[in-house]
């Protein structure tokens, strides 16, 4: 009862928070959802491997930094649009996911957890250092109109195509709840992520659940690759800020929680677009977000020592 | 008999291979970085048609090329290899202020003629001190090119009288290279009191950042007569789409990256476009050694140039070539006489001699172009006895 008087209270504050910026400085909160909505769509993936397999895969920008190479030489080639490209890629990235994971995560999953972080940073590096072999450092970028679309409100004009993030984020979030709660697989990884040696004794294929829920989240990674290259230009260290983000909105969000990262990620969006807003403290935006985490990992361990 | 004749034909052989021999020069650039991969082809450009015509004393060039990275300890790395391992004569290259910074010790330590291609900042020079009399610095200091945008300006005024700077607008990315030109800015545009300044950082795209709202919104409200980034290349084409959907229209909008994204030219929210830079090939039509540099890259890598560190480069070998003929040498007291007396008409427009700067005694060139995107290529603009094209101004309305 009191949790629910105390969830009732800050999503009333919250409320009356967005409703006074919106009169304020309207362009913070438009730009605050459409960032935490880009945060969110990446970061949910991660969540889903942290949750499930419980690996923190350290290469998972750089799995989406080659996603968006993949759509842009496949676009350039076939004049293709990438929100097209967006399914094959999701498609050719899950299957890449699943030989990753038969390769080397697999063989590293009973091993201890640095073992794990230093393979999958390892792989991480490899693919950013391939990338700039193959392709070197120039950065790559396609030019669409609808990137531009925008609304005009009176004196303000703003962007909407970032909206789309939100849209992508809200239906990875909601579509993996109803893959866990209502298919068989789904189902079978939930059962694998909260025990995997019950899930193993009741007859559940417990590497094969692994290895389908990582290349599910790089499937998922990689159609958020296509649409990244509509809004952002492309080169080989442009994955990397977004495993750290993506990291740190899970363990806000806490392990397993998916639709936590989409609170997590409008938490952080907001507060960066606010503090974006007064031009003295913009600097302050990138740190808001490591004492985001520090507050709520502190704040998780003291109700942790007092229950 | 037949065992003395071979003795003495290999001898022959030996004396004629010594003879000829090779003249090293060692080439540092960061080869991932389209900068470094396009400066190091030009080069070998270069030695490749200087060989095919006969070579320098009667030897031929041999360029051995390292990669430095773009870090200072790769960098510094890389000359003792080239210095001690190569066994090379003089060193060629460079495009990073803190890469060169590294290289610094080592190039003091052999004191071989260096002809550098990059590092813009004036803390390279600084370190350098006044002494460094083998150091020719071919690329222009941060000061030069803020003194040579400062009169390009002027002269633009002067000449197009529709066009009026008043306020200007720096939008610069949070690093260092961002607020050196933040910190130049407000000293050259600011103190003048000739123009009002007003800038704002921003998070780059090539350091994790790439929303460009905030500082877009600030220009807004500015209304500036010149916007001016200062960022990166993967800033170019997000802050021009964030930039049309927020319908900001400054009179002229201008970008100052290293480098721009491949392919920046095919977009439709390049036209008009300014930006600040050394060469473009529409020199081509008026610069008879840009359309020479500009056909033999072409030819021999089956690619465009894309950046001025490729025909800055190419000239760095021409002069050095051209030097060590003079002085029939590389012995580095000879050979920097002769550098002193370079006159070399270069693709970049400019014919190339080394003058003093504020720290070091041979500076080669010191103004920067300003160039306009129109058409999908790069116009110059100023300095006006060099210009392609006529600036397009104001810079059009978003539709």
């Amino acid at each position: 009862m009191a949790m629910k008087r105390r969830t009732t209270i800050l999503v009333a504050l919250g409320l009356a928070a967005a409703v006074l910026i919106l009169f304020w400085k309207p362009t913070v909160l438009i730009y605050g959802i459409q960032q935490a909505g880009l945060y969110a769509a990446i970061a949910i993936p991660m969540g889903l491997v942290l949750g499930i397999v419980h690996i923190v895969n350290l290469a998972h920008g750089e799995f989406m930094m080659v996603a968006a190479y993949a759509t842009y030489f496949a676009c350039r080639a076939t004049g293709m649009d990438p929100l097209v490209a967006a399914l094959p890629t999701a498609a050719v990235t899950g299957l890449f996911g699943w030989i990753v994971f038969r390769l080397t995560i697999r063989k590293a999953l009973k091993a201890p957890e640095l073992n794990q972080l230093i393979l999958t940073f390892g792989l991480g590096i490899a693919l950013s250092q391939a990338v700039n072999i193959l392709f070197t450092s120039q950065t790559r970028k396609i030019s669409l109109d609808y990137v531009s679309a925008s609304v005009d409100i009176g004196e303000l004009s703003f962007g909407v195509w970032s909206f789309v993030f939100v849209a992508v984020a809200i239906l990875y979030a909601y579509g993996l709840k109803l893959f866990l709660t209502k298919t068989t697989a789904g189902k079978a990884a939930l059962a694998v992520g909260q025990n995997p040696r019950g899930a193993a004794i009741v007859g559940i294929d417990v590497d094969r659940t692994y290895g389908l829920v990582f290349a599910l989240a790089l499937a998922l990674v990689g159609a958020m690759g296509a649409l990244f290259l509509t809004k952002s230009a492309i080169f080989p260290g442009v994955g990397g800020p977004f495993t750290m983000k993506s990291f740190c909105l899970v363990a806000v969000a806490g392990i397993g929680n998916i639709p936590g990262i989409l609170g997590a990620s409008l938490l952080l969006g907001l507060a960066e677009s606010f503090l974006r807003a007064f031009r003295d403290l913009r600097g302050w935006a990138d740190i808001v977000f490591f004492v985001l985490i520090i507050v709520v990992i502190l704040g998780r361990s003291i109700k942790w020592r007092k229950s | 008999m037949k065992k003395a004749l071979a003795i003495v034909a290999t001898l022959l052989v030996a004396a004629s291979a010594f003879a000829q021999g090779t003249i090293k020069i060692g080439g540092i650039w960061p080869l991932s970085d389209i900068t470094g991969k396009q400066g190091s082809m030009a080069a070998q450009l270069a030695v490749a048609e200087i060989n095919a015509a006969g070579g320098v004393l009667g030897k031929q060039l041999e360029l051995v090329v390292v990669d430095d990275e773009l870090k200072a300890d790769k960098a510094a790395a890389a000359v003792e290899k080239l210095v001690t391992v190569d066994n090379v004569d003089v060193l060629v290259g460079g495009m990073g202020s803190g890469a060169e910074l590294g290289k610094i010790p080592a190039f003091k330590k052999y004191g071989k003629v260096v002809m550098s291609t990059g590092a813009a900042s004036y803390t390279v020079e600084n370190a350098l001190g006044a002494d460094a009399n083998w150091y020719f610095h071919l690329h222009p200091w941060d000061y030069n090119q803020g003194a040579s945008y400062a009169e390009g300006w002027e002269a633009i005024q002067a000449t197009y009288k529709n066009v009026k700077i008043k306020k200007i607008f720096l939008a610069y990315e949070e690093g260092a290279f961002g607020k050196a030109s933040w910190d130049a800015t407000k000293k050259l545009f600011g103190e003048t009191g000739r123009f009002i300044v007003d800038g704002a950082p921003f998070k780059s795209a090539a350091l994790g950042g790439g929303d460009y709202a905030a500082v877009l919104e600030a220009a807004k409200d500015f209304k500036p007569d010149l916007y001016l980034w200062a960022g990166y290349d993967a800033d170019a084409l997000p802050m021009l789409e964030q930039a049309k959907a927020m319908k900001f229209n400054p009179g002229i909008y201008l970008g100052a990256p290293p480098g721009w994204p491949i392919g920046f030219g095919t977009s439709k929210l390049s036209a008009n476009v300014m930006l600040y830079g050394m060469w473009a090939p529409a020199m081509n039509d008026t610069n008879k050694a840009s359309k020479k540099f500009y056909d033999g890259f072409v030819k021999k890598f089956k690619e465009e140039p894309q950046t001025y560190f490729a025909p800055l480069s190419y000239s760095a070998i021409y002069i050095l070539a051209d030097a060590i003929k003079a002085a029939g040498t590389t012995e580095t007291a000879a050979l920097i006489k002769a550098l002193e007396a370079t006159k070399y008409d270069s693709p970049l427009g400019e014919v190339v001699s080394f003058t003093k700067s504020n720290v070091i005694a041979h500076q080669g060139i010191k103004r920067q172009k300003i160039l306009q995107w129109q058409n999908g290529r790069q116009e110059v603009i100023w300095p006006l006895e060099a210009k392609t094209s006529t600036p397009v101004y104001p810079f059009p309305k978003w539709k």
